[in-house]
């Protein structure tokens, strides 16, 4: 060990925070302060995930006996039940993989003191993480073990949803700006008597300021650690960050991209009128307006005074940033059915996203491992991958992504009607897009592989998958997220492109690519609003996060010669021509 | 390795790629979650049509022996057949739905290679010869935000444009600009050129009346502009980019340097020096595009109404008509593995550099 002082000394990141608590002390009071103020959305949002969770949960539980059910079919009740311990076995060692990755940071092998070599203690340690696993299911199963953890759960989620009910700093209810207007021009209900586009602009300017602290916040605590709690003054992470920070392309894309993530995040606080009211089910949700006849406050469903503020061109028509006649504010007007443009648009940067980023992320995920194994092996594997992903890749992949979800939805699929159809699609392009970003990064891994330090570690006896792991990924993690970005904004056009043709994520749940195609007759018209605006937030969306991919690409390596990567790229960054 | 030992291993090479390519099609249309037989008949259909179908298909036959029939269908050649359309225009060859709806595809797709081109190559080298001014400014974030709107979007807005064209621009109409046309939207007339006289010599026979109207062309050529712009659009955003950073490249390189230093006129060096070098990269970029074009020219065709294969494709696909789909999908793996080959090919006569593996 180096023995010079106050670098590459051992001590942990807690040490290092125990001698010195100020600074992160007073980081994480600031950052508990925030997060109290949207206490109730942080609690909702843990809920949403924990029922996602258990969602995901019951549907790969039931994969075995619906593996069984297909295989008996054709091969008889014997091989059923075959099939179903297959399955759950090849769970259970996936389940394993994942254990052992989250909670298994040491070698169960070493601690037992058994002496195996490199390859068979590897197999031995996935195996009895594999029992463990299967053991504990089983109990789960046929114990009231899993009585007691659902029952703890119940509770805990009871807990959750009544910290869910609280009032938060940025939602809707802080600042209403649904209201009517008396004769006098005074304004009732809503905040401190503004007028509904004040009060609604009052609440964006709340949310983006909230949301832009908490960045700052977040970078602020990078700093602390950077500066206080790290234990090399200087690595070139700084440098690519600060790289990052000059490059003002890459700047912007940053900044419009996480505009677009907290109009998602934020959808149900952004949107003038709720999601319910407005897109699910506008007949059970009524709006309050002075009736000038009768002389007195009135209420209608939202569904019948959508009927009379549609925009369809002519006189009918609500622009940007006004009024309707039952005094509710549009930012964007209102689409051909009457119902608010801007609400359907923040709950659409929701839709696109969430498929956009998990269609990437799996197709990384995929890439990245791909990569990283035909680099370590190379022979037939390599040859085998470079065939497979060039066949995919031969096959024209809008056309491919079209059949696909034609052939799935045209048959009601189970898995066509999750998030109407938005899982569907992130699958497709998922097992469209990966040749791309494998190809992409292949070249990189491929030279990292040959290293000296691979070399050295295989030599060492260190296990394929840490080599691969610890010695290689981080070589091409970079690349990957360059093209990760650019290819999200092909994904993005994708999904809206399929969704412009009718097969992609179905009404009623929105999407911009649809929202271009139902307003599509009325361009040329005075209801120029209900298409242009749709597609505009493509394309902001997409240009942002090719400007991300930009300023990422200089900051890890200013020297990369750009051209070559760009012939690569262009295909996916272009979404195969939606 | 020679040059023509490379080429025959990439040909040799691309016939795992095609037949993989077929399975993937063959898996999706056959053993997906529909089957084709319900596709083309529609939800309620009798037990009796059915099995005529499934016989005349040969799905009733066990799984690999369908798979067999497929491929041989498409891939042996003494056995080649496309099959037939059932549910477009039933009992149509493929063949014969080819050669009506593909002269109109390939009408697009010429303009919408040839027109970025002539756009976005010389506003590459314009921004990357005056880098970092203004203009290079200007065509460049022109270029990256022209690639980001997506085709149907662009399309849509473009056509609202030329509606409104006397709107926009001071009494320009763009409907009666040189030659009248009848709709925005529509097939281009394709018969402005047409054999009319044949001369036998022996046994081939040469063309020697040839009918050719100029108005017909102009009208076609401007009911095709639009469609090819869109389509073409992702296509000069990227040759744009990349003939940027080519010139930038090649201008800093040390034989421009020389050049330079020999006192040679700067117009013979961009001309003889930086251009020629840089066109090499963009080679891949526009054979690349073929991908884009194939997929593109759904999007495209459906809303501009062009009856091409793109909308051939699209129809077939969402009224169940599976047979046709999959072989439609075989012509375009076949198109897109010869536009790669031809792209190595291209690649080792532009730059004998490029390393044989």
């Amino acid at each position: 060990m180096m023995s010079v002082e106050n670098e590459f000394d051992d001590k942990t990141l807690r040490e290092r925070i125990a001698e010195n608590p100020r600074p992160a002390m007073l980081w994480v009071a600031g950052l508990v302060v925030l997060m109290a103020l949207e206490l109730g959305s942080i609690a909702a949002a843990v809920l949403r995930v924990g029922s996602v969770v258990k969602f995901a949960i019951g549907g790969i539980a039931n994969t075995p006996s619906w593996m069984a059910g297909f295989v008996s079919e054709s091969l008889g009740s014997i091989g059923g039940t075959i099939a179903y311990g297959l399955t759950a076995l090849a769970l259970l060692v996936i389940a394993a993989i994942v254990v052992k990755w989250l909670f298994v940071p040491f070698s169960i092998v070493d601690r037992l003191g058994l002496e195996l070599g490199v390859g068979k203690a590897d197999v031995v340690e996935r195996a009895i993480v594999t029992a463990v696993v299967g053991v504990v299911t089983l109990l789960f199963v046929a114990t009231p073990l899993g009585a007691a953890v659902d029952a703890v759960i119940g509770a805990l989620t009871q807990g959750l949803e009544s910290i869910s009910s609280l009032q938060t700093l940025t939602s809707r209810e802080t600042i209403p700006n649904q209201g009517y207007q008396l004769p006098d021009g005074s304004w009732e209900g809503t905040w401190l008597g503004l007028s509904p586009a004040m009060a609604w602009g009052a609440r964006v300017l709340l949310i983006y300021a909230y949301a832009f602290g908490l960045l700052a916040w977040f970078w602020r605590g990078y700093n602390v650690f950077r500066n206080h709690y790290r234990e090399a003054d200087w690595t070139p992470r700084d440098d690519s960050v600060n790289r990052f920070r000059n490059h003002y392309w890459g700047v912007f894309g940053f900044v419009v991209v996480f505009v677009f993530v907290v109009m998602a995040l934020w959808a149900p606080a952004l949107s003038p009128v709720t999601a319910e009211a407005n897109l699910y089910s506008p007949y059970e949700h009524e709006v309050q307006y002075y009736d000038e006849e009768i002389e007195d406050v009135a209420s209608i469903p939202h569904g019948e005074a959508n009927l009379e503020t549609r925009s369809v061109g002519g006189d009918s028509n609500v622009g940007l940033m006004s009024y309707d006649k039952y005094d509710r504010f549009h930012p964007a007007g209102t689409n051909q059915d009457g119902k608010d443009l801007f609400t359907f648009l923040a709950y659409g940067s929701q839709v696109s996203l969430v498929i956009g980023l998990l269609a990437t992320g799996l197709m990384t995920l995929v890439a990245t491992a791909l990569a990283l194994m035909t680099a370590y092996y190379k022979g037939l594997l390599d040859l085998l991958t470079v065939v497979v992903s060039d066949s995919i890749i031969s096959l024209p992949r809008l056309l491919v992504v079209l059949l696909l979800s034609v052939v799935f939805m045209e048959a009601n699929h189970p898995i066509a009607t999750i998030y109407d159809g938005g899982l569907l699609l992130a699958l497709i392009f998922a097992a469209t897009g990966w040749p791309l970003l494998w190809r992409a990064v292949r070249g990189p891994a491929l030279q990292v592989a040959e290293e000296e330090w691979v070399d050295a570690a295989r030599s060492y006896g260190q296990s394929p998958v840490e080599t691969m792991k610890k010695h290689m990924s981080p070589y091409i993690a970079g690349y990957m997220l360059v093209y990760a970005s650019m290819t999200l904004g092909g994904v993005i056009i994708g999904v809206a492109a399929l969704s412009f043709l009718g097969f992609g994520v179905q009404p009623p749940t929105p999407e911009w690519g649809r929202a271009v195609y139902e307003g599509r007759p009325y361009v040329p018209t005075s209801s120029w609003h209900t298409a242009t605006i749709p597609g505009l937030m493509v394309v902001f969306l997409v240009t942002a996060f090719n400007a991300l991919g930009d300023g990422i690409r200089d900051a890890i390596d200013p020297e990369s010669d750009a051209s070559g990567d760009e012939a690569g790229t262009s295909a996916a960054a272009s979404g195969g021509g939606g | 390795m020679s040059r023509w030992r490379y080429l025959l291993r990439r040909v040799l090479l691309s016939i795992p790629v095609i037949v993989f390519g077929l399975t993937i099609t063959f898996v999706i249309v056959r053993m997906g979650p529909i089957d084709p037989v319900s596709a083309i008949l529609g939800p309620e259909a009798g037990a009796a049509q059915r099995t005529r179908i499934e016989e005349r298909l040969g799905l009733n036959q066990p799984l690999w022996e369908q798979y067999i029939d497929f491929m041989t269908d498409m891939l042996v050649p003494w056995s080649f057949d496309l099959g037939q359309s059932w549910v477009i225009q039933p009992g149509t060859d493929v063949t014969a739905l080819l050669s009506s709806y593909a002269p109109r595809t390939l009408w697009l797709g010429f303009w919408s290679i040839l027109i970025p081109i002539f756009v976005g190559i010389p506003l590459g080298f314009y921004a990357g010869l005056n880098s970092n001014s203004w203009g290079d400014y200007l065509a460049s974030f022109g270029g990256i935000v022209w690639r980001a709107m997506p085709n149907f979007w662009l399309a849509i807005m473009l056509l609202a444009f030329l509606r409104l064209s006397d709107k926009f621009l001071f009494g320009f109409r763009w409907d009666t600009f040189i030659v009248e046309i009848d709709s925005l939207v529509g097939q281009p007339p394709l018969d402005f050129i047409a054999v009319t006289d044949w001369v036998s010599l022996g046994i081939i026979s040469i063309p020697v009346g040839i009918y050719f109207s100029a108005t017909t062309f102009l009208a076609s050529f401007k009911q095709i502009l639009p469609a090819a712009i869109v389509l073409g659009s992702s296509l000069m955003g990227n040759e744009l980019r990349i003939s940027r950073t080519a010139v930038l490249e090649t201008i800093n390189s040390n034989y421009v340097e020389t050049a330079k230093a020999k006192g040679l006129r700067s117009r013979v060096i961009v001309w003889k020096h930086v251009f020629r070098n840089a066109l090499i990269p963009l080679v891949p970029v526009i054979t690349n595009e073929a991908f884009v074009l194939i997929g593109g020219s759904v999007i495209v065709e459906v809303i501009f109404g062009i009856n091409g294969l793109g909308y051939l494709f699209y129809q077939g696909a969402i009224q169940g008509d599976f047979p046709l789909v999959s072989s439609l999908m075989f012509i375009f793996i076949l198109v897109i593995v010869s536009i790669n080959i031809l792209q190595d090919f291209l690649y080792t006569i532009l730059d004998p550099r490029v390393g044989y593996q």
